[in-house]
């Protein structure tokens, strides 16, 4: 628990001097404001942008607010998912290659403190970009368009937390058993084109899944999702997450004789 | 919506951007050791807002 607490105060530490924690934040910022203001704005930007004749008249019907925050998630899924990857493709790859790695290696550590210690800080991280990038959007919305229900909001964040959570242990486990930075990011980035995928084409015949979090984390806006796939779901993510961080404590164990002295 | 607040409800945008490209400069002109040449990550991260500076911060900093 003692090498626990003093790993974290490392990553926290680390995670300052590089300045994750201002600009993962503040990319999540950024594409939360984005969505609404460049939804207020499309008549005119389409209006500017030419091609149109003298005098079109545009009726744009005012998309309701729902539906702008479920589109701050569709960035969040793509571009946000993204930054992620970069941001902790190397927490571990990383380590081991500049040589802060044999560092902590040289010494009696315990893996999994060291493992779960990457995991939290990466997660605190990235909840709590993401948090204040939907809080972000939220605002913009109230401001542009209409009012959400704070509980609405309040539920599709803390499903959708679930996936965040989900992904963030792939990329730090991903990072844990890649050599290097790059490659982490391409089997992190692979994993999550491929759950995309199964979940496109099976997706239908199989409501409890994780890959599914985001789907239910929009529903609860427009209504609530079917409880009991929700749970499943969440149940399964959570087991994953388990799975993950011991696959993950394992790896960078049996990988510690891959680091550059 | 009139035109000052509207200005004002887009500061945000612009503040964000003008810390990460700060943000970004300093470091850079600190580092002694960046990812590639100096004028380049200049260029790039003044350049192409947000994403010259991530791009700094994961590659030019060389901490992946």
């Amino acid at each position: 628990m003692k090498q626990f607490s003093i790993l974290m105060q490392k990553e926290w530490r680390e995670n300052i001097r590089n300045y994750k924690i201002y600009w993962v934040p503040a990319i999540f910022i950024l594409l939360g404001i984005t969505e609404p203001v460049v939804n207020f704005f499309l008549p005119q930007i389409l209006q500017s942008s030419g091609g149109l004749p003298e005098g079109a008249v545009f009726e744009f019907p005012t998309p309701p607010p729902e539906q702008i925050l479920a589109a701050v998630m569709e960035q969040f899924q793509t571009i946000g998912m993204a930054v992620l990857i970069l941001a902790y493709m190397g927490t571990v790859a990383g380590e081991r290659k500049s040589g802060t790695a044999t560092l902590l290696y040289v010494r009696p550590l315990s893996f999994p403190a060291y493992f779960l210690s990457k995991w939290v800080v990466a997660s605190a991280i990235s909840l709590v970009s993401v948090w204040v990038g939907f809080l972000a959007g939220y605002y913009y919305t109230l401001l542009f368009f209409d009012r959400v229900e704070g509980m609405e909001l309040f539920q599709m964040v803390g499903t959708y937390s679930i996936w965040v959570l989900l992904i963030v242990s792939i990329i730090v486990a991903a990072s844990a058993a890649m050599p290097n930075g790059g490659l982490a990011a391409a089997v992190a980035f692979a994993i999550y084109l491929i759950l995309q995928l199964t979940d496109g084409l099976f997706g239908a015949a199989w409501s409890i899944s994780p890959v599914k979090l985001p789907q239910y984390a929009a529903a609860w806006l427009a209504d609530s999702p079917d409880s009991g796939s929700l749970t499943g779901a969440i149940g399964i993510a959570a087991l994953i997450i388990l799975a993950l961080l011991v696959f993950g404590s394992w790896i960078s164990w049996k990988n510690k004789a891959k680091t550059k002295v | 919506m009139d035109q000052t607040t509207l200005v004002l409800a887009l500061l945000p945008i612009l503040i964000i951007q003008f810390a990460l490209m700060i943000f970004a400069l300093v470091d850079l002109i600190k580092n002694p050791n960046p990812n590639g040449p100096k004028w380049m990550w200049g260029i790039l991260i003044v350049v192409i807002n947000i994403i010259g500076p991530i791009l700094y911060f994961v590659v030019g900093r060389r901490n992946y």
